[in-house]
């Protein structure tokens, strides 16, 4: 009995059998189909079907309207907005995280692995508390304001709640480590002796980063970018609660179908195409990858 | 349950009170009492729902909303098992058409004849099969007086460009879109693309002076001068004035809206004969009077007029004196149609 386990288990994991290897991913195919693959055609499904009355779905009469919808021109300005205030916080997480991540693979030495839990401690809180926290700190009576004014560096304080600002900054502190982590594990492959070499060689710090730190790092800034800039289109939390009437972005356009206007074949439509260009954009990422692999 | 002291009560009430979530999550079983309750926010006295629990050992699972529609996507979507939701009156024709509600059985409360005449029978429930109300109150403004000179006294107040960045309203179709057609001069039946047109451009107009769209968190921003004046229900914010006398608030004088929030048994429910107790309690005429008293929204039950604050009872915020009730309207039951356009209007001038 125990013997045939043994040879069973040398049989799964000798990678050399294709139906073992079929079996190891079952438990994985089987979480991929009812979490993501039946979702998303019952949702392809849904953005066919029509609003009836009262936010009822009538599923008999299968049409593209939805679709059409999606394209008109009242909603070009949000598609806009929603590029701008997710390029701009993508950007700002590069411009911080790219230092950070230096600092942790070159210089933090023992400390590095602490100041990555510390990294993922946000993530432990639920993301309502965070915001709410932001709004206390932001808020007109706030700490930020409290402290400057407090401090008298302003007379009044100033009104950053409810404004791009606000939900740039909001965007920023949630998708952070997103960029850090990926931009930390490609700085920490790079071999030490390449930038020896560099030196050797007679080029100062600056030259050293600009022509061999930096082409090395940046598949870590692609991939940063893309996890940074990707998740931010579809966020809602952060504008529905530090944004004001005009930082309305496609998350809570999509939200708004679900739950105010109840129009959820409609609401599916927009999922659709938002996940449709998500997938070229990654397509592209990966050609590009696998471009500067080759290279 | 045998071998509960009455202290535990008392502490599984605070519990309640505090932590719905974490009994919520806990609400599979069901040979407890127990009632899972689904609430505007701040919208019951703080020590209703422990007494009741202290009394009768039925735990309350005590959630809130701000946002009706979305109570409404939630209760649509189904398997949260709420028991007893407030809805208010235009929301209920909705929820019958889409079978989220039960009928109160026959016979099954004893409280029901402490309700005012006023408030049975009506267009929303003619056969009172349905509901029970809980308060009622008015869409109106409310404001800071630290930063407000001259009382509002206008729906037109909210579109002062003085006010630029001062501003909230409320975030809903019901108040937004009615308030607008009623500024416009249309009725509230309209059905016209014109009249729609006139609102949602008088709505999008307000944007740039708006700093927010909230139903939630305006009272907070009121009192802590975030925003000067605010399209407000009444309740809310005579309850923050209390504490914040800066605060007041005013029914314009080109009129407004009463709406009549109620008790409905959700479909389905697995607690019907412990959720049946606490209506008939919280209709009691103490302690809706004592509910009435600590929200600050009137209260329709006749048997609670004794007990009721002679403040809350001389308040004419809270109870319109005649010249101010002859401007509020009941909120018309809309077919489903024109309810979709209101949703519709909305979603745009969100969007927009």
């Amino acid at each position: 009995m125990l013997g045939k386990l043994k040879k069973f288990r040398a049989w799964l994991f000798s990678g050399k059998s294709e139906k073992a290897s079929h079996l190891l991913i079952l438990p994985a195919s089987f979480w991929l189909a009812f979490f993501l693959v039946i979702p998303i055609v019952l949702l392809l499904i849904l953005s066919l079907a029509q609003r009836g009355p009262y936010g009822t779905i009538i599923w008999h009469h299968p049409t593209l309207d939805n679709f059409r919808r999606v394209f008109t021109p009242l909603y070009i300005p949000i598609v806009a907005r929603t590029l701008l205030y997710c390029g701009t916080a993508a950007v700002i997480c590069l411009l911080l995280g790219y230092p950070t991540a230096y600092f942790l693979s070159f210089y933090a030495g023992e400390w590095r692995d602490t100041f990555l839990i510390l990294l993922m401690i946000p993530f432990w809180t639920s993301a309502l508390v965070s915001i709410y926290s932001w709004i206390i700190i932001l808020g007109r009576g706030g700490l930020m304001n409290s402290v400057l004014t407090g401090t008298g560096l302003l007379r009044t304080p100033l009104d950053v709640l409810n404004t791009p600002f606000s939900v740039i900054l909001g965007l920023v502190y949630f998708y952070l480590p997103f960029m850090i982590l990926p931009l930390y594990s490609s700085l920490e492959k790079i071999p030490k002796q390449y930038m020896e070499a560099s030196y050797d060689l007679g080029a100062g710090a600056l030259q050293t980063f600009l022509k061999v730190t930096l082409p090395l790092s940046l598949p870590g800034v692609f991939a940063g970018f893309i996890l940074t800039f990707v998740p931010c289109l579809g966020d809602f939390l952060t504008a529905e609660f530090l944004g004001g009437p005009r930082t309305y972005l496609i998350g809570n356009l999509i939200e708004n179908q679900f739950l105010m206007a109840q129009d959820w074949p409609f609401g599916a439509a927009l999922t659709a195409v938002l996940l449709c260009a998500m997938l070229v954009g990654l397509y592209y990422y990966q050609k590009l990858e696998a471009a500067e692999t080759a290279a | 349950m045998p071998g509960m002291t009455r202290r535990d009560f008392l502490k599984i009430a605070v519990l309640a009170g505090t932590a719905p979530s974490l009994l919520a999550a806990c609400a599979g079983s069901d040979d407890k009492h127990e009632v899972n309750f689904f609430n505007w926010s701040t919208y019951i006295a703080k020590d209703t729902l422990p007494r009741f629990s202290l009394e009768t050992g039925i735990v309350v699972n005590y959630s809130v909303f701000s946002d009706e529609e979305e109570m409404f996507a939630k209760l649509r979507s189904g398997a949260l098992g709420y028991d007893l939701i407030v809805a208010t009156d235009y929301m209920i024709p909705r929820l019958k058409a889409l079978n989220l509600i039960d009928p109160y059985p026959a016979g099954a409360l004893k409280n029901t004849g402490n309700i005012d005449a006023k408030f049975r029978n009506t267009p929303y429930d003619p056969d009172n099969a349905y509901t029970v109300p809980y308060l009622w109150g008015t869409t109106g403004i409310g404001f800071n007086k630290k930063h407000i000179s001259k009382r509002p006294a206008s729906w037109w107040d909210l579109w002062d460009p003085k006010y630029k960045g001062k501003i909230s309203m409320l975030d809903n179709a019901r108040d937004c879109v009615g308030i607008a057609l009623l500024m416009k001069g249309y009725p509230q039946t309209a059905e016209s693309d014109a009249a729609f047109k006139a609102v949602e451009d008088l709505l999008i107009s307000q944007k740039p002076l708006l700093k927010q769209y909230s139903s939630a968190t305006y009272v907070d921003s009121l009192i802590n001068g975030e925003v000067y004046l605010a399209m407000a229900w009444s309740g809310d914010v005579i309850q923050a004035a209390r504490e914040n006398p800066e605060l007041d608030y005013v029914i314009p004088k080109e009129g407004s809206y009463i709406w009549v929030d109620n008790m409905c048994l959700v479909k389905g429910s697995r607690h019907r004969a412990d959720t049946l107790r606490l209506v008939d309690y919280l209709i009691e005429g103490k302690v809706a009077a004592e509910i009435a008293n600590f929200v600050r929204y009137g209260s329709p039950n006749a048997a609670a007029k004794p007990y009721l604050d002679k403040i809350l009872l001389d308040d004419p915020r809270v109870f319109p004196p005649p010249e101010v009730l002859k401007r509020l309207q009941f909120y018309a039951i809309l077919p489903p149609d024109l309810a979709q356009t209101w949703i519709d209007t909305w979603s745009d001038v969100k969007a927009a």
